[in-house]
Formats: structure tokens, sequence, C-alpha cells
């Protein structure tokens, strides 16, 4: 299913957890690892200069300059390297967004793997920031294959991959995730826990729902869930569907520590407009930040397009 | 400013009486701890002040999370107390410049602090729990930080510590 994984790092102490996850994939899927370092100063074309991570002097990049990025690199990932079997290490200047997904594109990779953050922060800080980091925003928004964000150290998730949570808003890219989060439950013979949240908190102002409107929007969930998304998984019995009411990125963090999932998927946003449009939603930055397992989002069809959608 | 006490007990005390269940007049007076505050005493003061779990979505989350620990004995040996304070931010470069003021739970170890997303609710909520200081970051110098006596009021104590306590949740194999 990952014949080729891209690891867009920063090459700091940020991106470690998300390093371990990546080397650990390429490792159990046979893959090849693309480790990719983006540097440069932000500007409006492309930079003649770059700030330098370790004196934060600008520098004039070149290949000799890129070529000392990646050996730095290699020190970096030096342990994970030594058991890595096929991995290439790349290192280009530029916006880091742009030259993740090119790169994405150019070398058709199944899934990209990133950190959360571009700066190691206490989570204090991110309070009134923008939450996410805005590079894995832009990636996640952008991405045609499914972008995975690691934010925490995850001992077991890869490696004793049994619980998978969808969590489903019913928007077309929904559709999307779930096909994918279905495909890979089916490779690796994990539970697939299906999970839509009934959003109480969006009511009209002072307007109390009543527990049987509730109810109500409950049941017709869980239809809608049976008939459009339980029809497409011929005969894998491997599920259990659960609604719960409440705030939805609060429900899907309780449900996904309940069911220790091990991968929470979700799609990007809580609307029905079109990908290009969409900024990561709200509840996917929530979760990825709060989230004790890895969140993969995805966005477009292209890596369930084999299968019937 | 008006100070309210928060008792080991859970209750509040406004000048020596203590405060209704119902009041909500006490959000923005300033917070002392009384003696033998812990983590579990802010836990307490949900129970006898229920109107306060609406003020966070994490709330009710973590008071079941809460109700699922040890009823004592819930403490760590790798941190010596916890500390709820405030920093305040100025941000120059990259972006637009900008100042952030936010709160912060967490554990102190001598003279380190130490993030407590990573250990379980279960071993910090018999720890001492103590109100610190105003943390003054300019432009991301975090080695210079300058510190200066303040005051918190009980929205802030209670908003700041959710904040903090909703990002816990690692399981325990991850943490091993």
């Amino acid at each position: 299913m990952f014949k080729k994984l891209l690891f867009a790092t920063t090459a700091s102490p940020t991106c470690d957890n998300a390093a371990k996850v990546a080397f650990d994939l390429e490792l159990k899927w046979d893959a090849k690892l693309i480790i990719l370092h983006v540097f440069g100063v932000p500007s409006r074309g492309y930079s003649p200069f770059v700030t330098d991570a370790r004196t934060g002097e600008a520098e004039e990049p070149d290949a000799d300059y890129a070529d000392w990025v990646k050996e730095e690199m290699k020190n970096t990932y030096g342990e994970l390297l030594e058991d890595s079997e096929n991995s290439v290490i790349e290192a280009v200047v530029g916006a880091p967004h742009r030259e993740i997904l090119r790169m994405a594109r150019k070398e058709k990779v199944d899934m990209i793997i990133m950190g959360a953050h571009t700066r190691q922060e206490d989570v204090g800080a991110t309070r009134y920031r923008a939450i996410a980091g805005s590079t894995m925003q832009k990636v996640a928004k952008a991405a045609r294959c499914p972008v995975v964000i690691i934010s925490r150290p995850c001992t077991t998730c890869w490696k004793l991959f049994s619980n998978i949570v969808i969590g489903l808003d019913f928007s077309k890219a929904s559709q999307y995730a779930f096909l994918w989060a279905y495909k890979l439950a089916k490779e690796v013979g994990a539970r697939l826990h299906i999970f839509h949240a009934c959003d109480i908190s969006s009511g009209n102002f002072g307007e109390i729902q009543g527990q049987n409107e509730i109810e109500q929007e409950i049941a017709a969930a869980r239809k809608k869930i049976e008939t459009t998304y339980i029809s497409k998984m011929k005969g894998y019995d491997n599920y259990d569907i659960e609604i719960w009411e409440g705030i939805p990125y609060v429900e899907i963090l309780k449900f996904s520590r309940e069911k220790q999932g091990d991968l929470i998927v979700m799609a990007h946003h809580t609307r029905d407009i079109e990908p290009e449009q969409a900024l990561l939603g709200s509840t996917v930055e929530q979760v990825v930040l709060r989230a004790a397992c890895p969140v993969a989002s995805v966005n477009h069809p292209d890596k369930v397009a084999d299968m019937d959608v | 400013m008006n100070q309210i006490t928060l008792q080991n007990d859970g209750s509040i005390f406004e000048s020596n009486k203590m405060v209704p269940g119902d009041s909500l007049m006490i959000l923005g007076c300033q917070v002392e701890l009384g003696q033998g505050y812990t983590l579990r005493s802010f836990f307490r003061m949900f129970e006898k002040y229920t109107l306060l779990v609406k003020l966070d979505a994490f709330v009710a989350d973590c008071i079941q999370r809460y109700r699922e620990c040890p009823k004592g004995h819930c403490t760590i040996n790798d941190i010596d107390h916890l500390e709820f304070y405030k920093t305040v931010e100025m941000i120059g470069f990259p972006g637009e410049p900008r100042l952030e003021i936010y709160h912060t739970l967490c554990g102190v170890r001598g003279a380190e602090t130490l993030e407590i997303k990573l250990f379980h609710l279960e071993s910090l909520l018999d720890m001492p729990l103590k109100l610190g200081v105003l943390k003054h970051v300019i432009f991301g110098d975090k080695v210079d930080v300058f510190e200066f006596d303040t005051v918190f009021n009980l929205f802030e104590f209670i908003e700041g510590i959710i904040w903090e306590l909703s990002f816990q949740g690692t399981p325990k194999e991850c943490a091993l």
C-alpha cells in the first residue's frame, strides 16, 4: 500500500517523533523513504540567502552548502539511518510547503509524514497562535496524498497496528478519508472504528437542543453511515459504528482514547467545500495537537482511485 | 481586586465566608491557594461548584478521567511540585510583530520546568500546586527571561489548567 513515503522534516528535535514513525513505516512496508528538508529565507521568489540553523547568520546557498546540510541530516538521523534499507536524503532551498508538495507530486509518493510544529513550544504557547504549524496546514490542504501528522512520541502505533479511528463529517473529502482508512484497515487487519460526532455546540444562540432532537440526529447519522459507507466495505466485518453528541474534537479525542486508537483518519474540513478553498478545519487542528496517536488527513481521492468511490 | 482562597477540600472562601455554589461573580477575583492545595483540590472544586464545569469544553472529560484515578497517593518522583504561571511573549520575526499572553501548568524539578502532557493524571493528582510568576519573553529569547510577581484570577486559573490537561491522554504503553 505504501511504496514511497515522504518525510518532510525541519531536521530539528521537533520532528524526532515523526522521524521514528517515518523510519518504522519504511521498514514495515518495505517502502522507499525520502527524507526532505527545505531551507531558505521566506521571500516572494527564490531567495538568494538561507538562514543557518546553527549560527543564525544569512548564508548564500550553493551545491556545497546543500551537501553540507545533507551531511548534517545524516548525523541527525544517524541512528535511524543505520537500520534503514531504502532511504534518500534531499535538501532543497525554497518555501517549505511548495517544495514539499513539489517533491510529493514529482515522486508520486503514497503518503507524507510531518511533525505538527516547526518550533518546539510549550502547549500553552499554542493557544493564541495559529494552532498547528502553517507549513503542515498548507501541505495537508493541498496534497494529493494522505498527510500523517505526528506530534508526540508513539512507540506502539505503527508496529502494533490494530485500531483505526475514522472521524466522519459526511463531506465529500470525508468519503475519500473513509475509503483510505478502510483500505488500510483491510491491508493490516485492523479494526475500523467508524465515528461521527453530532455537533450540539453550533445551535442558535441560547437555543438548547432537546434530547429527542439529538437522538433523531444520531439515528439519522447512523442510517447515513450504513447506507453511504458500510455498503462500500463489501463484506468486511471488522468494524463498529459509534455516534456521540458533543463538541466534535472533544468527542473524537475521547473516543480514540477509549478505543486505544493507533491512527485517527479525518478529512480536512467540516464543511462541504472545494478542498483547495478549505482551510484545515479547526476540528482537525485540535485533534492533531491533542491526539496521542498519529492523525492522517485525507483530502483527495487520488490514493483511493482504485476503489469504488 | 477581591481575593478568594481555594481550599484543599475544593471549597472557595471570600473574606472568611464560603462562596455559594452558583456564584459566577468570583471568576474575576484574585486567587490564593490554601494550605496543602493539590491538583486533586482543583477537581474537588468542580464537585462543589458545578456551574464552573461549563467554562471549558474539556472540563467534563478531565473530571471523568479524574474519577477513574485512585483516591490517594497519586504522586511522581520526577517532579517536586506543579506550578501555574503566566507568560507574556513579544514576537517579532518571522511574521507580524505581536504580543501573546498565556498561562501554563508545568512540573518543577529544582530549577527545571517539565511539560506535564506526558505524565498521567494519576501521577499528578496529589502533587502540590503552587502559583508562579509572570515570565516576560522578548523576541524568542528564552534564556534571559524576566520574572515579575503577578496575580491570577479564577477564570485564568481554571482555563489555563484545563487547557494544559486537555493535552494529556498518552496511552500507558506509549509512555514506556
